[in-house]
């Protein structure tokens, strides 16, 4: 069963008479990675946009779980069911990986006493020492930012990872790394990850690529 | 409450700019606490020098409106004469009539009446009798003043007239009399002395006084022939209505004056007193100018310091608004990261204001603090004179009067006649106990200010906060 559809999904920007997208039909399910493959500027971080919920479709309707995602508090749905990871990280710079994880968990309303433990947990799971996670977020390598935003977005443990470009600014090896955690989220953890890429070494990692077509004019 | 953490930890973060609002806003706290402080003490230093003096009004002739009146219907100067002097006299029971009134607290008169003698002899002056007798009746060598309690004599007060031997008599319905100091030297008079008086229209009838006590005229130096006091024998008014009672032809004057109970009631009574038949050549006058040209000076100290309190609300509020436009600006690509990972408009909006919040909250209590520091002793100062001045005015009543007029003073109750003047007296104990200190209100409208103010600066940050898209600073950053 899906968790996450696509009907007929269409957007435009505002004031814009193209097209981002036109007509999407996907339809993901738990326990696989996706790889969402297109050129530049052909609407994948459009489209990524809209599974999560900072945007909404012009027309056509995203379905979570059977439901219509406009139904949904969307902030809650960014911080409960879906984890969200960039290419650029964005993590708060000024805090440590720790804090940063930290505050994902109070934004979601985590009672937990331990988060501190909890957060040490996640990023050991993705292969951060607890000196590492003590460091400040400038003072680690890209690769290790990446898997600190990668458990920050664990911290709730949402059904779905989306990741836009999660090795766009990182080396073949460490794109593997990465690659094989989003790996074992899906087959051993039985999450549905959808990763939006450039590259091809991913898209053969992945169990289903979709591929998305510039919109012709109009 | 991962908010309030969050917000500390981001002041905790970004000290430099913290510190400078901090700086800023414990420079308004400072200078809105001087300005309170002052305006406060101002305004008691007005209350207190409003309720030390009463609102009084007095009817005197208008001579404009006469002049005009004799202008437009030809009179001759007889019948000028005669309008003049019936219009000059208005009786006890008019003043009773005027003074029986809602608007009026108490009031006094004072009545006077030109007499000769055959026992004593008047000092030489310019002038004979009051006013040099301009109604063509005959000259007379007295002026006999009766006052109808301590309030009305006036001269006493402000110690024109003082007391040197004896004392005033406190029963005002009795035949005792001061006189001038010269005169008593002259015919050789001493307290206890009788003294007769006789009518200048019937030398057969006499008024017999006994001296009670003895005035100086301090105002020794003008020879003014209007305010010479030699010849002025001064009694109660009740013993001068007698004698006019007895003889209507004598040449005789009433001044009345009526203490007001507020000053918002001056135009109310006027139009009173018009209605009971005042006639339309009087004028009312009181002494509200002189009232507020005595507290003229603190009044603009007060207004001063509002309109630097104004001005330095306006600049602090505008340079708070720009340091949170630009702070805002700085933490876009934050605001972008905390939406995205699902934090909601309404929780980054509060974290950003408590941030603000509790800087501010940190420098009111600081500038408010020095504020007082800095403002409770000049703001001191200027009730202290008030004080000060005060108590001399009361002091020197005391003198004038040759007793002890403290109507608080519980051990000399017995010995105080019921109709003492409480005139700048018992009022004065009230500004005694000022204290500029800063108090509840000052604090409280401190408080409010500097929240109102954060509040309003940080508005303009949070409607940039509700329209930021989340994915577009996101963007813009990568
Ligand atoms: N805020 C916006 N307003 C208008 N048009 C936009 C906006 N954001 C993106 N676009 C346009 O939408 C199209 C798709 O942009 P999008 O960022 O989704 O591309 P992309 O596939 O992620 O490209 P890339 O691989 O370079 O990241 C582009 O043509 C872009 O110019
Ligand atoms: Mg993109």
């Amino acid at each position: 069963m899906s968790i996450l559809r696509l009907e007929n999904v269409s957007y435009k920007y505002e004031d814009d008479k193209k097209y981002v997208l036109k007509d999407i039909n996907y339809d993901f399910e738990k326990g696989r990675t996706y790889a969402i493959k297109g050129k530049s500027g052909s609407g994948k971080t459009t489209l990524l946009s809209l599974l999560s919920g900072l945007e909404k479709c012009s027309e056509g309707k995203i379905l979570y779980n059977n439901q219509d995602l406009n139904k949904f508090d969307l902030d809650k749905y960014r911080n409960t069911n879906i984890g969200i990871i960039f290419q650029s990280f964005n993590l708060l710079t000024s805090l440590t990986a720790i804090e940063n994880v930290i505050l994902s968990m109070d934004i979601n309303h985590q009672k937990e006493k331990n988060k501190r433990e909890k957060a040490i947990e996640l990023l050991k799971s993705v292969g951060l020492t607890e000196k590492q996670g003590d460091r400040r977020i400038l003072k680690l390598s890209g690769g290790e930012q990446q898997r600190v935003a990668i458990a920050r977005s664990l911290s709730y443990n949402p059904d779905i990872i989306l990741a836009d470009e999660p090795t766009g600014n990182l080396d073949f090896e460490t794109e593997n790394e990465i690659m094989a955690i989003f790996d074992t989220l899906a087959h051993k953890q039985n999450k549905c990850v959808i990763i939006v890429t450039h590259s091809a070494n991913v898209a053969k990692k992945a169990d289903v690529v979709y591929e998305l077509k510039k919109t012709s004019q109009n | 409450m991962y908010i309030l953490k969050n917000a500390f930890r981001s002041i905790n973060r970004s000290k430099g700019r913290n510190i400078l609002i901090g700086i800023i806003i414990t420079v308004i706290a400072c200078s809105a606490t001087i300005g309170l402080s002052i305006m406060n003490a101002a305004s008691k230093v007005i209350e207190s020098s409003k309720s030390k003096y009463d609102i009084t009004a007095t009817i005197g002739i208008d001579r404009d409106k006469m002049m005009k009146n004799v202008d437009s219907s030809s009179e001759s100067k007889e019948n000028m004469k005669e309008r003049f002097n019936s219009m000059a006299s208005i009786s006890v029971s008019d003043i009773e009539s005027y003074g029986d009134s809602k608007y009026v607290s108490s009031y006094y008169y004072t009545y006077s009446v030109g007499l000769n003698s055959d026992t004593i002899d008047a000092a030489e002056t310019q002038s004979k009798g009051p006013g040099g007798n301009p109604h063509g009746q005959s000259s007379t060598s007295f002026t006999l003043t009766g006052y109808s309690s301590y309030e009305a004599m006036e001269e006493f007060i402000t110690g024109a007239y003082t007391i040197t031997e004896g004392e005033i008599s406190s029963n005002f319905s009795d035949n005792s009399c001061i006189i001038n100091s010269e005169l008593a030297t002259l015919n050789n008079l001493t307290v206890g002395d009788t003294i007769v008086l006789t009518n200048p229209n019937d030398t057969s009838k006499t008024y017999e006084l006994i001296i009670s006590g003895i005035y100086s005229d301090n105002d020794t130096d003008t020879m003014n022939m209007f305010t010479n006091s030699v010849n002025t024998i001064i009694t109660n008014s009740n013993f001068v209505e007698q004698i006019v009672s007895d003889d209507a032809t004598l040449n005789a004057k009433i001044t009345p004056t009526f203490i007001l109970t507020s000053e918002d009631v001056v135009d109310s009574f006027e139009q009173e007193l018009y209605d009971k038949g005042l006639d339309e050549t009087y004028s009312v006058n009181t002494n509200l100018d002189q009232l507020s040209s005595e507290t003229e000076s603190i009044q603009n100290l007060a207004t001063f310091a509002f309109t630097t309190l104004i001005i330095i609300l306006v600049i602090g509020g505008i340079i708070l608004f720009i340091i949170n436009l630009i702070n805002v600006r700085e933490r876009k690509y934050e605001i972008g990261v905390l939406r995205t990972i699902g934090m909601k408009k309404t929780s980054v909006i509060s974290q950003f204001v408590s941030e603000l919040l509790i800087v501010s909250v940190i420098s009111l209590i600081l500038g408010g603090f020095i504020g007082s520091m800095l403002s409770v002793p000049t703001a001191n100062k200027l009730l202290e004179q008030e004080i000060q001045s005060s108590e001399q005015a009361q002091a020197n009543i005391n003198e004038h009067f040759g007793r002890s007029m403290n109507g608080a003073d519980e051990n000399s109750k017995q010995e105080k006649p019921s109709n003492m003047p409480t005139k700048g007296v018992s009022k004065i104990e009230k500004v005694t106990s000022i204290d500029a200190a800063i108090d509840i209100k000052v604090l409280s409208e401190l408080i409010g200010i500097g929240i109102l103010l954060t509040l309003v600066s940080s508005l303009a940050a949070c409607i940039s906060i509700s329209r930021f898209s989340p994915l577009t600073i996101l963007k813009e950053r990568s």
